[in-house]
């Protein structure tokens, strides 16, 4: 949510050099892009799919409250941000939004008041949604949520951050034409890579975290013709990983290792943590066979060097992750270091101490259970945020249809110094030809001040 | 008065391997299940995480994981004409609560009882005769085959995903497995585990002797697994914190690893912790049972919780405890040897050679619950009982558990328990012996049973249990006969010393050292209602909606660890259940 | 331990740097530097104890682990710490146990412990008897008494030579199984200080992560003890 802060503050700058030009424009609300007949009813089903590939409930439900009620609060230096109740209450939710007001919010990213909403609501992404989507999404949170009367706290934040209309400037710079078309005549061409590129660049709006931001904060580049789309972003410290240099997951893994890790949570590789953990929790793991292969076909398809291979190059590791196996198996220097266990260094002696009853002396853990540390994506990423937050408060895989088990890595920030947890985390982002720069201890304080699960 | 609540189609009492492996079938079948723990819920994180698991004191001495005798207790004593006294604190068995109950602290050592132990009188009449069952012996038949048994052995151990090495897959014998275990229909789920140093010697040295050396099958997990119900498995570190201990690294199969979150993913099921099943309630007419009051711990009351169908999963000792204060059964009178409940309660007969090798270094430390290379020639299938004097057998292991030094600082006969001779020796010794035991069956008797005691009572207000048991000289001979088997082969291997600990003659049952929370019968299963509490299908004889799982089912001892049996009973009654009951509820029998 | 001649042991090492450390009160573990802050083993304040009581310990755990010859003793690794700290826990007052009547505390051994006493009051009643007793036998309490008159003090006790009551008769059961508690356990109970006997017989606490180590057969381990807060040594 840093990320929110920045754009907000990178808003009220420009906006307010832009004051005098914009305050007294109404609001143009978009229509609908395409005609419905008027009798038009959705497939039964959809609406609530399309929520959840939207991920609505990831902010709109606060922890243990009711679906859709709002309230989560997201804690800004400038002020707490609450999340407002969608559900059907006529007082306290939508209940009274036409489809026009509910079509506005997804599109343009104004409330049934024409007020502006902060764009953590990712409409910069559902603008492109089908009018079939908003139509199925709308009958769904009009008749089968279930309303709830909650009454969520205005967002108050001190002049000048609560001038929402500088909003409106960013929006004209920001937003591209309602609708969704595929961009590039070879995702055009293939229905399985026109559904994915749609779910992953609207419904799913992975380019939120995954596209890094460009000087005004909007993501630079919305589909797979740009070339910094889904090249990797920052948020709340953590790095959400490039999705298409020849290094990136969809690059290396099989399909099916990358459709385990969106759907399971989990994959002979790694397993998702941070934002990706309720994005697999919340959305991706309902997606359906036909969508999932689709997400797949497309993040493979998009690679900046070209598709990926179809024999990835990261194989699922066929020699048993048991015991029996890794005794004997051919090591790397690291390894074999580890398994002697003479002359450690602290970086070392905390691996064997704290990691290896998991991670193993060969740091390949095991599939699916415990993720490999070897070119694992947080452990060499360029924020080191996820590594040290990991390493302090642990890390939780969602429980999934395909794999219900909320395996749970313990935090060690009882146990570890700042000075410890610097030491192995250097040691872990050096280890294994993993190739990372180090970590310092004044790294670690910073992060050790933000004990959540989710630190923003 | 007590609060009622709304009917439930399923109660399970004890939320522990069984109580698991029962509400994800019934689940399934789209019943409203809910499950009432009396214990504490638990899971892996945080209470099994590493280090703090990693706590000798606490877990291992203190019992941190174990049931509390200020809570629950039993008394016990040797003989029809001794008063029985509380045990006041744990020692020679330790049951557990809590979610996950015993399966989440045992050691994981997963067997399936041989062809023979299904029918234990039987085989012994026709094989040596009626005449060689002790006057006072009360052995029988489970009134079920290992034949019938043997698919939901299966499903078992793919459930928990145990490691190890067939010996016998579907009458063929596999060179490497045990060739006396019974037919198999597949290969264990996992390869087995590597084995630490002593069984390598053990190995060896039994190899030698023309014995047939394999690998323990092992509820510690051999690689990385995801069992049928998507629930997965890592590699086992050998941490040396088994027994006792929760798993810090989902590699001990248990309730928590194999089932319980696959299980509460599913809106149909929900449980109760802190939740004390107080009494089952009998219908009016005595054929059916009504529900289950319960003591709710935060409520601070007892409630009624109506149900179709009752299922008690607790601990056996416990599950006979709660037919005794529900009086449903009539209760077994050693006098007449008339009466079910209660009768045949047996426990395990183990002993043990420990060999002190001056230049050896066996790191003990480097262990899981069930490591180790067994030999099964002398199990129950291959003595010949008339010959040896005795019924019964032992499966004979070495592999290390753990060298926490505590528990486990075994020092050379003659070592003062205290002073400076003691401290040096630990220093020299720790490390420097290895163990070859035995783990053997217990025959059931006229007088080892279980009642309500007349003196002491819970917390409850509730009667406690009382246990009359002791050693019986059948056993003792069954155990001696191990003790030189073992020696023998000890001798083979050089040891600079030994020392041999197992029951004698005259051996009393001493309640103070840990044997084994391996305690059996009391509402055992079987072919007839005169003689047995439950039916084949685990089906209380008189009430039909009420099904009682556990090794209080097991009409005697088996030579093996209880729980590979009793997942497998469950799964055979559950599908009993599914598939003829739930249709059309009766006696099945 | 065994040190092989020929056979370089990495636990002959540790044992000499824990012993210089507890000379020179450098902490051992590194991160947590906890062995510094602690009051010497005279200045600490008992928990439980009374002073009497409190020399009786000191005194008894010095001769049932005592300082000489290879290995620390109770002393140095501060047991007597650790068996007050328990007496003032669930431990001593017998929390997890059932302690209902009627009771029968010269019943049968075998059936297990019969005392209504929890532990704790059972160290605080058979402390005079025995001090009594060594006076009477003695000449002098049993902490005044010289190194030698003390084991064979101890041993009668051990022995059932001094009469206690039935209930107070598992006293000396206690005493010797919280002083190897204390000697054992993880540090953070008052005892074990340094990790020093962990490093005295080659166990390497809480580590649990020994994989690679299972097929290394008759192989030295090389590295010392963690604790549970992280300790290193």
């Amino acid at each position: 949510m840093k990320t929110l802060v920045r754009i907000v503050a990178v808003l009220i700058v420009i906006g307010l050099a832009a004051l005098a030009a914009i305050i007294f424009v109404p609001v143009q609300r978009t229509g609908p892009t395409e005609k419905l007949a008027a009798d038009w009813q959705a497939p039964a089903g959809l609406g609530k799919y399309d929520a959840r590939m939207a991920d609505c409930a990831a902010c709109h439900t606060e922890p243990g409250g009711k679906p859709f009620a709002g309230g989560r609060t997201i804690a800004s230096p400038m002020g707490d941000i609450y999340t407002p109740n969608i559900t059907p209450d006529k007082e306290t939710g939508i209940g009274t939004w036409s489809l026009a007001d509910f079509r506005a919010a997804l599109v343009d990213g104004v409330d049934d008041e024409d007020h502006h909403l902060y764009p953590a609501m990712p409409y910069e992404n559902y603008r492109h949604m089908s009018e079939t989507d908003i139509r199925a999404m709308y009958d769904y949170f009009m008749h089968d949520v279930e309303p709830v009367k909650n009454q969520v706290a205005e967002t108050e934040l001190p002049f000048p951050f609560n001038q929402r209309w500088g909003i409106r400037l960013w929006n004209w710079v920001t937003l591209g034409n309602p609708g969704f078309k595929p961009a590039s005549t070879k995702v055009a061409n293939d229905e399985q890579l026109s559904r994915g590129a749609y779910l992953v660049q609207v419904l799913g709006h992975c380019g939120s975290c995954h596209t890094p931001r460009n000087l005004t904060m909007a993501q630079a580049g919305t589909n797979e013709t740009d070339a910094k789309f889904l090249t990797g972003g920052e948020i709340g410290g953590w790095s959400a990983p490039d999705l298409r240099g020849p290094k990136s997951a969809p690059q290396q893994w099989s399909a099916d290792e990358l459709k385990m890790y969106l759907t399971a949570g989990r994959n002979a590789h790694s397993a998702v943590a941070g934002e990706m953990k309720l994005a697999v929790e919340e959305s991706l793991q309902y997606m359906s066979d036909e969508d999932a292969n689709a997400m797949v076909a497309y993040l493979r398809a998009i690679g900046t060097n070209g598709p990926a291979p179809a024999e990835a190059p990261m194989k699922r590791d066929e020699t048993p992750a048991g015991t029996v196996a890794r005794i004997d198996a051919a090591d790397d220097p690291t390894t074999t270091k580890l398994k002697k266990a003479v002359d450690l260094t602290d970086g070392e002696r905390l691996y064997v101490d704290n990691c290896g009853a998991c991670h193993f002396a060969d740091g390949r853990g095991a599939p699916e259970v415990f993720p490999s540390l070897k070119g694992n994506a947080a452990v060499v990423a360029k924020e080191t945020g996820g590594l040290i937050h990991t390493i302090l408060y642990g890390a939780e895989m969602p429980s999934t249809s395909k794999r219900p088990m909320k395996l749970r890595m313990p935090g060690f920030a009882q146990r570890l110094s700042d000075d410890d947890v610097a030491k192995l985390a250097t040691f872990l982002r050096g280890a294994w030809g993993n190739g990372a720069g180090p970590v310092t201890a004044d790294q670690v304080a910073k992060e050790r001040k933000t004990p959540t699960e989710a630190s923003h | 008065m007590a609060r009622q609540d709304p009917r439930k189609d399923v109660v399970v009492i004890g939320l522990g391997w069984t109580g698991a492996i029962m509400s994800m079938e019934l689940a399934q079948e789209g019943l409203e299940v809910l499950a009432l723990e009396r214990g504490d819920d638990r899971d892996t994180v945080p209470d099994f995480q590493y280090p703090n698991i990693i706590d000798e004191l606490k877990y291992g001495i203190r019992y941190g994981l174990m049931q509390k005798p200020r809570k629950s207790t039993l008394t016990i004593r040797h003989g029809l004409d001794d008063t029985a006294l509380p045990y006041r604190h744990l020692g020679s068995f330790l049951p557990g609560d809590g979610v996950g109950g015993a399966g989440a602290h045992w050691n994981g050592q997963n067997w399936r009882p041989q062809e023979p132990e299904y029918r234990l009188r039987s085989y012994v009449e026709e094989t040596f005769g009626a005449d060689i069952i002790p006057e006072g012996m009360t052995i029988q038949d489970w009134g079920v085959t290992y034949e019938e048994l043997e698919p939901y052995f299966d499903q078992f151990e793919k459930v928990a995903g145990i490691s190890g090495k067939a010996g016998n897959l579907n009458g063929e014998i596999v060179e490497g497995g045990n060739p006396f275990e019974a037919p198999r229909s597949s290969d264990y789920p996992m390869p087995p585990l590597p084995h630490t140093y002593d069984a390598d010697l053990f190995s060896k040295a039994a190899k030698a002797k023309g014995l047939h050396p394999f690998p323990r099958p092992s509820a510690n997990a051999s690689e990385a697994y995801t069992n049928p119900y998507g629930m997965q498995l890592g590699p086992c570190n050998f941490c040396g914190f088994c027994e006792r201990f929760g798993c810090l690294n989902y590699s001990k199969s248990s309730p928590q690893v194999c089932i319980l979150d696959a299980l509460k993913r599913k809106p149909n099921f929900s449980y109760k912790t802190n939740s004390e099943v107080l009494k089952i309630e009998k219908a009016e007419d005595g054929k059916t049972v009504t529900g289950v009051t319960y003591f709710d711990e935060k409520a601070n009351e007892e409630v009624f919780q109506p149900a179709d169908l009752v299922l008690l999963c607790a601990y056996s000792l416990h599950n006979v405890h709660l037919l005794l204060l529900s009086g449903i059964g009539q209760p077994y009178d050693p006098a007449t040897g008339e009466g079910v409940v209660g009768k045949n309660y047996a426990y395990q007969m183990t002993g043990g050679t420990r060999l002190y090798f001056k230049d050896k270094q066996f790191n003990p430390f480097i262990g899981t619950g069930s490591n180790g290379i067994s030999i099964d020639d002398y199990s129950i299938s291959q003595i010949d009982f008339a010959k040896e004097g005795f019924i019964g057998g032992s499966y004979i292991t070495a592999g290390q558990t753990n060298g926490r030094p505590i528990q486990s600082m075994p020092l050379p006969p003659g070592t003062p328990k205290w002073g400076k001779a003691w401290k040096e020796a630990a220093g020299e010794w720790y490390g420097r012996s290895m163990a070859i035991g035995s783990h053997g069956s217990n025959m059931s008797y006229r007088d080892c049973y279980l009642d309500l005691d007349p003196t002491y009572t819970d917390r409850h207000g509730r009667p406690l249990m009382r246990m009359t048991f002791n050693w019986k000289e059948n056993d003792i001979r069954m155990t001696q006969f191990m003790k030189a088997r073992i020696e023998e082969i000890a001798e083979t291997m050089n040891p600079d010393m030994i020392a041999s600990g197992y029951k004698k003659d005259g051996s009393q049952y001493d309640v103070r050292p840990y044997q084994s929370t391996h305690n059996v019968g009391g509402a055992i299963m079987g072919a007839e209602r005169k003689t047995s509490v439950l039916n084949k299908y685990l089906q209380h004889w008189d009430c039909h909606n009420l099904f009682v799982m556990g090794a209080s089912a097991y009409p005697q001892n088996i030579q093996y660890n209880p729980t590979g049996a009793l997942g497998g009973l469950a799964y055979w009654s559950a599908a009993a259940i599914r598939k003829d009951y739930l249709a059309n509820p009766r006696p099945l029998v | 331990m065994v040190d092989l001649p020929g056979r370089p042991s990495r636990r002959s090492f540790l044992k000499a740097t824990v012993a210089s450390a507890a000379v020179t009160s450098i902490p051992i573990g590194l991160p947590h530097a906890k062995a510094a802050e602690l009051p010497s083993l005279e200045d600490y304040k008992p928990v439980y104890f009374d002073a009497a009581e409190w020399s009786f310990i000191l005194a008894a755990c010095a001769r049932l682990i005592p300082s000489d010859g290879t290995g620390p003793g109770a002393i140095e690794t501060r047991v007597p710490v650790f068996i007050d700290l328990q007496m003032a826990g669930d431990f001593g007052k017998a929390a997890d146990w059932y302690m209902e009547g009627p009771y029968k505390a010269d019943a049968n051994p075998l059936l297990g412990f019969q005392s209504p006493l929890a532990p704790a009051e059972i160290y605080r009643k058979a402390i005079p008897v025995f001090q009594d007793w060594c006076k009477q036998t003695h000449g002098d309490a049993f902490e005044k008494l010289d190194a030698e008159t003390q084991d064979a003090a101890l041993t009668s006790l051990e022995k059932g030579g001094v009469k206690l009551d039935p209930e107070l008769r598992d006293f000396f059961s206690f005493l010797l199984q919280n002083t190897k508690e204390g000697y054992f356990a993880d540090p953070m109970y008052g005892g074990n200080q340094g990790m020093q006997a962990w490093v005295h017989i080659g166990f390497p606490g809480a580590r649990g992560s020994y994989a690679e180590w299972v097929n290394n057969y008759n192989a030295e381990y090389p590295l010392g003890p963690v604790s549970i807060s992280g300790e290193r040594a």
